[in-house]
Formats: structure tokens, C-alpha cells, sequence
């Protein structure tokens, strides 16, 4: 049995229709000139900027391609839909000349992608570096990020100040399980992968504040893995340094002294360090080792930059880490009341 | 202790009627294993939906509280396990494959129909095995792909990951003998004429899905056993801690998970390629090229698995190589898409709504596929992967493409599977719902995936730019859900008002056509000798060119055979018992109780046996066996080369691991510790008893039954002399050395790799004493020396194996770095 | 597989044919005495010390020769229809390619050793 289909004009409408739907929704982009935060069309870097401009190539081949495809589609089916009941006196089946243009043609483009492609990747990723390259260490842990700067000796977590036009090979490694270190607008990004040490190498272009997530699905709280890069101009990464190397002051009188007081006493110093003061070293903090405190009230974020560094925010935080991060490693204390605020106190106080 | 075969009217008029639930239960008729797994897959479907709808809801709002991070991570693995393993590959491959490869290659059944209802309910067992989170202990959570080491004991201490674990294992049996039975059905039971070139095209999809299938699982297999013995027995096979690189399971994880990418698309574009020549009036465009496409993308994908570890730091050589065989990918599948293109043009075309989802898909897919060239690039695959355009890139491919054909399918064979048509307005709103929810939901993830949203995140802080297309994605996701209600609808009014469908409703162009509707228990009464290619439209208009406006011949030949005389296989509950056996085993497994694990493989090896006694005759004839041979060779034979071709995968993988991690390994064994004069002899050992194995086959083939038995226990016994010396150098090693198991990567790899091969050896030992026996009790001959000939196939490819591991782990055991 | 199978097209069912000329006895112990040589070479080549540099392309080529000689003698792919050969080799050359490149990408190529 045959379908009757009489309502031709109103098939050609609904075709009409979806593909004016297609471009309107092609058209809902976003626009281009806005940035936001993780956006991966805002290159800052040469590194990033090759990648964009072949991810720009590639949009327009396939754009082309499926315009070319649509194009087909909708003409076969507004020509031959007004073909019902006619017969056919041909029955076209094969066609050397078009079997022969659909193989070669994508080859063309399998071609124009893969040059730029294999080119990118033998200049960007030598294992060599230019003699003042600054390498900064950076280690993943369940879910937060360690920098450590060999050169100098600084150490934080989750905000990672870098100077601009200089040459900056992160060398990364996990102490736990994969994480991936993503930070679209200057590298891309890299996984970070227990026992082998991975490299992203890039000379950021502009100073600012840039954001970055893990990427790679790393256990419950994989959403709350998030850090900060700030390309720094060079005076004000010397001095961010020399800041970061100095011991912080150990508070004498108020809260903050007894918020040091409990910070000793309770399991925090177990796997935090705060130079100078306290802390174990690394060997006795087996396992689970949290974020260095040093400078601890000088960084702009908490728990793995999910919040703003506030004492409402650090307060919650410890008073219950998991309703924050869940599956956090960091113990829930029961401290509250005066013993929070003084331990909170203490930690905003390492300026 | 064997049922007796309880007789079937081959007069039943439809495969549907009679026999009752117990009859449901113990049927080995294909299309109603067909039936069972298109049941059982909508059930998982509805499932994974509800747990898409909830992943949804939570991210409509950033910060949003709907579900908590576990239940979250729970719910987006158990999607993703549930869509592929338990919607997709079923209904493409268990519910279309089973339903559609004996009807349209021509033939009564598959090659092994016990081993199919075996196939089902071992999936239907893997499935529960998934899903018993929802009863206990919670669903997976670490991803579909379960990346080690997170997926590690330590990491991963509740039971989530053994329901992972385990859950495929099994469900990977079941796949690989579906996979074995349809190949050898394919290459061996089609109907006199037709040729391989003369076979529909989604004959050939499913032809080389099974060979991905088969070739490709046994790496699944070897990656989900060593994290088994990771997690059960605390070997060291993805910790770093040992030396172990947890990079070791995503390459054997995605060389099972690229080919799995096309063993679900391709019978899609199967699928596709039957709905859209019927429709357009048409044969379809360039038919040698699709083959030959189809082909060439399964070559092509097994060596593109690194495109899914371009970020994990391969290095700049495997970065290029596998870049390049990528966007190769693009040429085969550009074929396939500009020929479907051309199949519609010229056609007189018929807006059906199955060829309304079959013209969606090919739109859909192309924008899946185009999207996919990017993610070829490893420069723009640093920044996109892992992200909302990955996600956007596999629901193109696999939601918009996959399912639509599926539905497309689903829309073209209904009337032939339930004898009833359905609502074409109902599935014209179903079509229009569809298209608009699924783009509409999916389309806008490439916005999200540009403004560098990650995957699998439960959480998502405000004016990342991704608030909008979140909430408008979550309506729409709703939408989707909504979509599938004229469907229900559209079910229930075909089953109870539909109209009665003749034989051949749309005008089609294939075999499965030309059987009365539903089709009766036989298929048909009388083989099909086939002439051409679009078999059924060249019988009804009499050239494959022909217009379709004029019938030259009738479209149904009257039976002119008894159809009573047809031989029909009898039902079996079997397949169901033992299918309960590998389900005890697994939970026997995951509580710890060893009696459930005992009774279990009891239940398993009672079920084998008494399956082997239901075949006419205690097993000494099988009716199906050269009769309907398309190539004049023997099922069993065919399917037993096959089995091992996939073992060889499965070796391939176990002696890589050992190659790798033998020089990785720490702490105080090595190879050093082999004892050459000792597996000297074994090899010595080993290889008299191939001799003694072809000297029995020698024997039987010229009907001297005594000596053919002689030499068969000669070869159990060489057999066993192989095994004694191999427990001596185990125990040596463990008793005397130290070495247990998981002493470190060297003893775990060696005792793995050895001791697979020792149980290989096992079971061909009770063979062959399965074989002896029958020999002393006079049941092999000439006639029946096939038996001894794939037993001995068997042992011959232990034996080469023992070769290869011989030279590879034994002789070469100072070799550094190899 | 695909390949050889497309050449059955133009030649299909030898219905007697595939199972008729099986090896002999006397060919298979012919058989088995190479094997037994070649294992001999094998442990030799092993326990020369003279041989260590070359030990092992030797021992590649000596193991492939018996690999050769059972699969096509004993398991008679020799004698046997070609797509039996096909179903064998197609995977064994799939299973030595993944062998080789697992054996490169995680040996070789992207060997970073962790701090």
C-alpha cells in the first residue's frame, strides 16, 4: 500500500522551516567579542592561539561541508517529493564520476586539516626549553591543585601566579588519581597522570586573571576542582614572589592567637603547612596532604577555588567540608562557635 | 535427565502464538529472542531516560541542589552504561540483528539457536548485574569508561565499580556469542544465490559489527579482568605505586572503544540503508561503495583508539599517526552520506515516518560527524575534549544518529514483527517532537563546549556563560521525554486497533518481505533461491531497474512444500539455567559467598551438559550442520575458527600487558627467575600432543575408532603431563621463591598470562576425555570425525600460543624493553 | 576476513571439497620431526653465547616457522578452505599490530618518568 501525500506545499514549508530553525540556532552562538571566564575562543597565548586558529580553519571546512550537504538534501526532497504517482523511467544507481569526487574531495580536506595539524604538533611540543624558561611544578590532588616553583621555593595552592611574555613549562604530575589541568585561554589542556610527568609549555601574551577546572572526571567532587592563573606583569610577579618567600606573622594577642593555638592542637596541621609555624613534613602527612597555608589569607578563593575567600565562606568550610566539596578529604572537626571564628581569625591573618 | 523435545506445530501460522510464558522462557526462535531483547532494551531505555532527565535537572540551574554528587556521578555513568550496553548495541544488534539477519539472508534461524537464547539471557543477567546499585551499595560512578586508578579499590571502595566490572564482563560474553553465532550465520546459512555482493546492506553492517564485536571485546575483557584482580585479589596492575601506569587501561579500554563506537553506528547505517531505497523508489546509490565503506571504517577503527588519549600525553608521533587515520575516517563516511544523498535523488519518494527519521539521521549524523574532524586534531582536541562538545559530538552521532535509526527501524519493521501497522500521524508528531527536542537539546552543547564547560561536572558556578543554554537544554531535554509519549500511544493503538499489515506493506525491496506477516515459526516454507541483489523486488517486478509500477510476478509463491516436515529446533530451558549459572557466579562474586559461587557453576556446568543431550540423538547428529551451508562448510567449524580469532585478541592483550610491565616491574622477581630446562620440556611436551591429536584425527577419518581413541588419551595424558609440569613451576615459584600472586608487576603478569593459558589447556584436557569417552563407547567415526577435527582446532591453537609465550616470555626473558 | 570473503563471490560452495585432502600420518610426523628441530634450534640459539646479539630475531623467525607449521598442518588451514585462513590471520595480524604499538606507546613513545 502506498501513502497518498497531498499537502506537497506544506512539506516544502516544513522543510523550509527546519532549516531556517538550523541557522537560528547556529545563529544563537555566542557572539563573538564577549569572553567569559573558561571560553575557548580567547586565545592569550602563541600556544593557544595556533590551536585556535586551526579549530577557526576546521569550523569553516565543516561548515561548508554541511551547507553543501543541506543544500543537496533539501533540494532532492523539494525537486522528487512532487514526484509521487509519476513513474520513473530511470533508476539511477551508480555514477563513477560522483563516487570519485565524494572520495577525493574529502581527501582535500582530510589533507588541508592534517597539515596544519601535524605541523602544530611538532612545534608545540618540544621537550626542550630556552634557558629562562620558569618551570612551575604543578600537582593534582583529590580535588586541588598544588604549584610548587622549584626555582624559588614558593608553594600554594589553587592560584598560580605566572609573568607574562616568559616562557612557563608547567611540568605536572598526580598524586592520586588522573586529573586533567585545563586553562583554556593560554594552554589548553594536559592530563595529569599518577607516575608520568606531563608538560604544557606556553608564553602568555596578556596579564590578567584567567580561570581553570579539571577536566578529566577524578571521583565525587570532580565539578569542585578549580583554579585560578595570574599572568602577572614581571615587577609584580618579583614581588608576589618575595611576598610568597617571607615567613608569615605569627599573631601575639586577639582571636587570631588562639586561632593559631587550635590550628597546632587540632588535626589541621597534620596535612597542613603553614611555614615557620607548624606542619609536618611531607613524609609524615601520608595520603591525604592539604594545601600549604603560608600565605594562606593573601589568595582570592577557598576549597579549590569554588569560593571567595571570606571568613563567612572559610567558616562554613570548615565547619563542614563535605556539604561544600563533597567526599572532601578534609575531616569535619565539630569545632564551632568561638573556637571557629578564632581558628577562622588565624587563617585570614596569613596575609 | 534431558527433556524430551516437546513437538512444535510447524502449522502455527505466526511466530507469536502459543507456547505461554514458559514458552517465552525456553525459546530458541530467533525472532522471538529478537522480541525478548527489544522488550528488555525499551525497559533499560526508559531507565537510562530517567536518569538523563535527572542529570538535566540538576545542571537547569548553576549551584543547583537536585541531586547530590554521588547520585549525580552515579546516574551520568549508569547513562551512558545503560544507553550502549543496554539500548543500543541490543536493539541494533539483539533485536534488528536477530530478527532480521535469518529472514533477510534467507534461512530458518541462526547457525546456533540454543547459543542465542544463551546470548539473551546472559545480557538479560549482565544487565541486572549493572543495575544492582539501585538495590544496593549504589550504580557506578566512575564514568563509562571507568578510568583507573580512580576506579581502584582505594579510590572506589564501595561495590559500585564490581557492578561495573562484573556487569560488562558478562554482558561481553553475551556480546561475543552473539557476535560468533551471527557471523557464522552471515558467512554460512544464507539461501542458495545469495552472494555476498548480492546481500542487503545492512546484512553487511551487521557482518562487520560482529567481526568489531569479536575482535574487539577480548581487549574489554583483558582490561576488566586485570582490574578484578585489582580489586578482588590486590594485584598492581594500574597502580603507580608498583610501577603500573593506570594509562595501561584506557589503551585497552579504548581498543575496545573506538571499534564499539561503530559496532553501534554501523548497523545504523544498516538500517538506514534498507528504509531509504524503499521509500525513494529506488535501489540504493552505488552499493559497491557502501560496502566497500563500511570496511574500510572498521579497519580504519582500530587504529584510532588514541584520539580519545591525545591529552594524556602520548607524545608527538602517536599523536600524529593517530590523528591522521581519524580524519581518514572522514572519506569512507563522506561516501556513505553523499550516497544515501543520492539514493533520494531521482526517487519518488514517500514521506512515511520511517523515512522521515531515516532522512533526519543522515543530516544529523553528518553534523555528528563534522564535529568529530575537529576532535581528530589533537591542537583543537587540547581544548575540546573532556568538554560540552564532546557531548554534543557523541549524542549527534549516537542519540540523533544511532537512535534515530534505531526508530526509523523501529517505524519500517513494527508491522512486520506484530503483524500490525502504525499510526503515521501519530509518528509524524513523534518525528517533528523528536527533531526539534533532540537538536534542541544537543545542538546548543557545542556553545557550551566553546565556552569550555567540562563534562561529567554535577555543579557549575554563575555567569560562566552557560546559565542560559543549561535551563533552555533541560526544557528541551524535557521535550524529549515528552517526544516519546505519541510513541507509547502510537504502540498501544496499534496493538488494540491497529490495522491487520499484509506481507509487504511498503513496497519493499528484501527478502524478509516476502514471508507472511507475522512471520511463521519457519521463516520460509520454501528457501528463496536468490538472483539479484534487492531479491524480493526483482521476484515482484522482475529487474532490480524496474519503476515498481508494474507487478510481473505475484509477490507471495504459494507453499508448495509441507510445511510440517520442516525441522524446527525444540525449546530449551537451558540457555536460561545457565545463564542463571553466570549470574550466581557474578553475585557470588560481589557478596563474597563461595557456596553461590560453587552452586552456581554447578548449576552452570549441569545446564552444558544437559543442553548437549537435547540435540537429536544425544548429540550425534546436527541437522543444521552442512544441510543449509551456503559455502558447503560446517557451522561448528566456522564458529570454532572464529572463537579463535577473538582468543587470539584476548592472548594479544594479556602478552602486551606482560611485555610492558615486565620491564616496569619492581622490587625482587623478574624474569630471571624461569626455569628454561623445565617449560623445554613442556613446549617438547606440548607439541607431541598436537602430533598425537592429528594421528587421532588421522585415525577416525579413516574409521580405525580404536587407535583414534588411543591417541586421544594419549594426547589428554601429554596434556596432562604439560599441566603437572606448569603446577610444579607455580609451586616451585610461590612455595619456594616467595612469589605469590601479587608479589609485584612481573609475578602478577607472568602468573595471569601463563596460568590463562594453563586453564585454556584444562578445558581442552576435559575435552579431549569428553572425546576418549565418546571414543570407547563407539560414538565417533568417520562420519562424525568433524568432532575430533574442532577439538582439535582447539588444542592445536593452545598449542600455538604455547609457541609464542615460549619464545616471548621464556626465551626471551633477559630481553630488556621488549 | 572481509577480503578473502569477497573473493568467494565467484566461487561458492565446494561442497566436497573442503574436507577431503587431509595431511597423512607419515606428513604429520614429517611435521612434528621439524617442529622438534626447530624447538632444539630455539633452546640452542638460547644457551649459545655467541648467538645473545642476535638472539632475538632468531628466536622470532624459529617460533614463527612452528607457529606456520601447525597452524597450517595441524589445524590444516593449508588444506582448508581460504576462508578459514581468513578468520585466522586477519586477527592474528590484528593481534600482533596491537601487541607492537601497545608495546611502542607505553615502552617507548611516551616514556616520562614521574619525579
Amino acid at each position: 500500500m502506498t501513502m497518498p501525500f497531498r499537502l506537497n506545499r506544506c512539506r516544502i514549508a516544513t522543510w523550509s522551516g527546519l532549516t531556517l530553525l538550523l541557522l537560528s540556532v547556529v545563529g544563537c552562538a555566542p557572539p563573538p567579542g564577549t569572553h567569559y571566564r573558561l571560553d575557548t575562543l580567547s586565545p592569550r597565548s602563541a600556544l593557544t592561539q595556533r590551536f585556535y586558529d586551526i579549530f577557526v580553519e576546521v569550523t569553516v571546512i565543516d561548515i561548508i561541508v554541511l551547507i553543501i550537504v543541506v543544500a543537496i538534501f533539501v533540494l532532492a526532497l523539494m525537486v522528487f517529493s512532487t514526484r509521487t504517482g509519476e513513474p520513473t523511467e530511470f533508476s539511477w544507481r551508480t555514477d563513477v564520476f560522483l563516487e570519485t569526487a565524494w572520495i577525493v574531495i574529502p581527501m582535500i580536506l582530510v589533507i588541508a586539516i592534517a597539515i596544519p595539524t601535524v605541523k602544530t604538533i611538532i612545534e608545540t611540543q618540544p621537550y626542550t626549553w630556552s634557558p629562562d624558561t620558569l618551570e612551575v611544578r604543578v600537582i593534582a590532588h583529590q580535588w586541588w591543585w598544588e604549584f610548587r616553583y622549584p626555582s624559588t621555593g614558593v608553594v600554594t595552592a589553587d592560584e598560580v601566579h605566572i609573568p607574562v611574555n616568559r616562557q612557563i613549562n608547567f611540568a605536572m604530575v598526580s598524586r592520586d588519581v588522573i586529573h586533567s589541568f585545563f586553562m583554556p585561554a593560554l594552554g589548553g589542556k594536559r592530563d595529569v597522570v599518577p607516575g608520568q610527568e606531563n608538560h604544557i609549555t606556553l608564553t602568555a601574551n596578556t596579564p590578567g586573571e584567567y580561570w581553570g577546572q579539571c577536566t578529566e572526571f577524578c571521583g565525587d567532587s570532580h565539578a569542585n576542582m578549580r583554579f585560578r592563573v595570574f599572568v602577572d606583569t614581571p615587577e609584580q610577579f618579583d614581588a608576589w614572589t618575595k611576598h610568597q618567600l617571607s615567613a608569615p606573622v605569627h599573631p601575639t594577642e586577639g582571636l587570631a592567637a588562639e586561632g593559631a593555638k587550635i590550628f597546632a592542637d587540632a588535626p589541621c596541621a597534620v596535612c597542613h603547612t603553614v611555614r615557620g609555624i607548624s606542619g609536618l613534613s611531607p613524609q609524615y602527612t601520608y595520603g591525604f596532604r592539604g594545601p600549604d597555608l603560608t600565605h594562606f589569607g593573601s589568595r582570592g578563593t577557598i576549597a579549590g577555588a569554588i569560593m571567595d575567600n571570606t571568613p563567612e565562606n572559610l567558616a562554613l568550610w570548615i565547619h563542614n567540608p563535605d556539604a561544600v566539596k563533597p567526599g572532601a578529604n578534609m575531616p569535619t572537626l565539630g569545632l564551632s562557635g568561638h573556637d571557629l571564628n578564632a581558628l577562622v581569625a588565624y587563617l585570614e591573618s596569613l596575609k | 535427565m534431558a527433556a524430551q523435545p516437546r513437538p512444535i506445530h510447524a502449522e502455527q501460522t505466526s511466530y507469536l502464538e502459543g507456547g505461554g510464558i514458559y514458552g517465552w522462557l525456553t525459546t530458541i526462535d530467533h525472532k522471538r529472542i529478537a522480541v525478548l531483547y527489544g522488550v528488555t532494551a525499551v525497559f533499560f531505555m526508559a531507565l537510562g531516560g530517567f536518569e538523563a532527565m535527572a542529570v538535566r535537572t540538576q545542571l537547569m540551574y548553576p549551584n543547583n541542589h537536585f541531586l547530590s554528587a554521588q547520585t549525580y556521578n552515579q546516574f551520568f555513568t549508569t547513562h551512558g552504561l545503560t544507553m550502549i550496553f543496554l539500548v543500543i548495541m541490543p536493539l541494533e544488534t539483539g533485536f534488528f540483528g536477530n530478527f532480521l539477519i535469518p529472514l533477510q539472508i534467507g534461512a530458518r534461524d541462526v547457525a546456533f539457536p540454543r547459543l542465542n537464547a544463551l546470548s539473551y539471557w546472559i545480557f538479560l543477567f549482565g544487565a541486572i548485574t549493572l543495575n544492582l546499585g539501585w538495590l544496593y551499595g549504589g550504580l557506578p560512578n566512575g564514568g563509562w569508561f571507568g578510568y583507573a586508578n580512580l576506579t581502584e579499590r582505594y579510590y572506589s571502595p564501595g561495590p559500585n565499580i564490581d557492578f561495573f566490572d562484573l556487569g560488562l564482563l558478562v554482558l561481553g560474553v553475551s556480546s561475543v556469542m552473539s557476535a560468533l553465532n551471527f557471523f557464522v550465520t552471515i558467512i554460512n546459512m544464507r539461501a542458495p544465490g545469495m552472494t555476498f555482493f548480492r546481500m542487503p546492506l545492512f546484512i553487511w553492517s551487521i557482518l562487520v559489527t560482529v567481526i568489531l564485536i569479536l575482535l574487539a571485546f577480548p581487549s574489554l575483557t583483558v582490561g576488566l579482568i586485570f582490574l578484578f584482580m585489582d580489586r578482588y585479589f590486590d594485584t598492581h596492575y594500574y597502580r603507580v605505586i608498583a610501577g603500573a601506569t593506570p594509562i595501561l587501561w584506557q589503551h585497552l579500554f579504548w581498543i575496545f572503544g573506538h571499534p564499539e563506537v561503530y559496532i553501534m553506528i554501523l548497523p545504523a547505517f544498516g538500517l538506514i540503508s534498507e528504509v531509504i531505497p524503499v521509500f525513494s523508489g529506488k535501489p540504493l546509490f552505488g552499493y559497491p561503495m557502501m560496502v566497500y565503506a563500511i570496511i574500510a571504517i572498521a579497519f580504519l577503527s582500530y587504529g584510532v583508539w588514541g584520539h580519545h588519549m591525545f591529552a594524556t600525553g602520548m607524545g608527538p608521533v602517536a599523536d600524529m599517526t593517530f590523528s591522521v587515520t581519524s580524519l581518514l575516517i572522514a572519506i569512507p563516511t563522506g561516501i556513505k552520506i553523499f550516497n544515501w544523498l543520492f539514493t533520494v535523488w531521482g526517487g519518488r519518494l514517500r514521506f512515511t515516518t520511517a523515512y522521515l527519521f531515516a532522512l533526519a539521521f543522515v543530516i544529523q549524523f553528518t553534523i555528528g560527524g563534522l564535529s568529530g574532524m575537529m576532535h581528530a586534531s589533537p591542537p583543537i582536541d587540547l581544548e575540546q575534549t573532556d568538554s560540552y562538545i564532546i557531548v554534543a559530538h557523541f549524542h549527534y552521532v549516537l542519540g540523533l544518529g544511532a537512535l534515530f535509526a534505531i526508530l526509523a527501524g523501529f517505524y519500517f519493521y513494527w508491522p512486520k514483527v506484530t503483524g500490525r501497522m502504525l499510526s503515521e500521524t501519530l509518528g509524524k508528531w513523534h518525528f517533528w517532537l523528536a527533531v526539534w527536542s533532540f537538536n534542541a537539546t544537543f545542538f546548543p552543547m557545542h556553545f557550551l563546549g566553546e565556552l569550555g564547560m567540562p563534562r561529567r561536572i554535577y555543579t557549575y558556578a554563575p555567569h560562566m556563560g552557560w546559565d542560559f543554554w543549561n535551563k533552555w537544554e533541560t526544557w528541551n531535554a524535557y521535550i524529549i521525554a515528552l517526544s516519546f509519549i505519541p510513541l507509547l500511544l502510537n504502540i498501544y493503538w496499534s496493538l488494540t486497533n491497529g490495522e491487520r499489515a499484509t506481507e509487504d506493506p511498503w513496497d519493499a525491496r528484501t527478502l524478509e518481505w516476502s514471508v507472511p506477516t507475522p512471520p511463521p515459526i519457519y521463516n520460509f516454507a520454501e528457501v528463496p533461491t536468490v538472483t539479484a541483489r534487492d531479491a524480493f523486488w526483482v521476484a515482484k517486478y522482475g529487474s532490480v531497474e524496474a519503476s515498481g509500477l508494474t507487478q510481473s510476478a505475484p509477490a507471495i509463491a504459494p507453499a508448495l512444500v509441507d510445511v510440517s516436515k520442516i525441522h524446527i529446533p525444540a525449546p530449551s530451558l537451558y540457555p536460561l539455567l545457565m545463564g542463571l549459572g553466570i549470574f550466581g557466579m557474578a553475585l557470588g562474586m560481589l557478596i563474597g559467598w563461595y557456596r553461590v559461587i560453587f552452586t552456581a557453576m554447578a548449576l552452570l556446568v549441569f545446564s552444558a551438559i544437559a543442553m548437549a543431550f537435547e540435540y537429536p540423538n544425544w548429540g550425534e547428529e546436527n541437522p543444521h550442520a552442512v544441510a543449509e551451508s551456503f559455502l558447503g562448510l560446517d557451522s561448528r567449524k566456522v564458529g570454532m575458527w572464529s572463537f579463535i580469532g577473538s582468543e587470539t585478541v584476548f592472548f594479544a592483550c594479556l602478552i602486551s600487558t606482560y611485555m610492558v610491565y615486565k620491564s616496569r616491574s619492581l622490587g625482587v622477581y623478574d624474569a630471571g627467575i624461569l626455569n628454561i630446562p623445565l617449560t623445554s620440556f613442556s613446549t617438547f611436551v606440548l607439541l607431541t600432543s598436537s602430533l598425537l591429536m592429528v594421528l587421532a584425527l588421522a585415525a577416525f577419518q579413516r574409521d580405525d575408532h580404536k587407535w583414534g581413541t588411543i591417541w586421544l588419551i594419549g594426547t589428554a595424558l601429554f596434556g596432562c603431563i604439560f599441566l603437572g609440569g606448569q603446577v610444579y613451576e607455580f609451586g616451585d615459584f610461590w612455595l619456594e621463591h616467595g612469589m605469590v600472586f601479587n608479589a609485584n608487576l612481573f609475578s602478577q603478569c607472568f602468573y595471569t598470562l601463563v596460568g590463562f593459558h594453563g586453564f585454556h589447556v584444562f578445558i581442552g584436557v576435559v575435552w579431549l576425555l569428553v572425546m576418549a569417552f565418546a571414543g570407547i563407547f563407539g560414538k565417533l567415526n568417520a562420519k562424525r570425525s568433524l568432532a575430533v577435527e574442532i577439538c582439535g582446532l582447539y588444542w592445536h591453537f593452545v598449542d600455538i600460543v604455547w609457541v609464542v609465550i615460549f619464545v616471548l616470555v621464556y626465551l626471551m626473558r633477559t630481553v630488556k624493553g621488549a | 576476513m572481509s577480503e578473502s570473503a569477497v573473493e568467494h563471490v565467484t566461487a561458492p560452495a565446494h561442497h566436497a571439497a573442503a574436507e577431503s585432502h587431509h595431511p597423512t600420518a607419515v606428513q604429520y610426523l614429517v611435521v612434528a620431526g621439524i617442529l622438534t628441530v626447530l624447538t632444539v634450534c630455539e633452546i640452542g640459539v638460547y644457551y649459545i653465547p655467541a648467538l645473545q646479539s642476535v638472539l632475538v630475531p632468531l628466536l622470532l623467525i624459529l617460533s614463527a616457522g612452528k607457529f606456520y607449521l601447525v597452524a597450517a598442518y595441524y589445524m590444516h588451514l593449508h588444506f582448508d578452505s581460504r576462508i578459514f585462513s581468513g578468520l585466522f590471520f586477519f586477527p592474528l595480524t590484528l593481534a600482533a599490530l596491537i601487541l607492537i604499538s601497545l608495546t611502542l606507546l607505553l615502552g617507548f613513545l611516551a616514556h616520562h618518568p614521574g619525579p
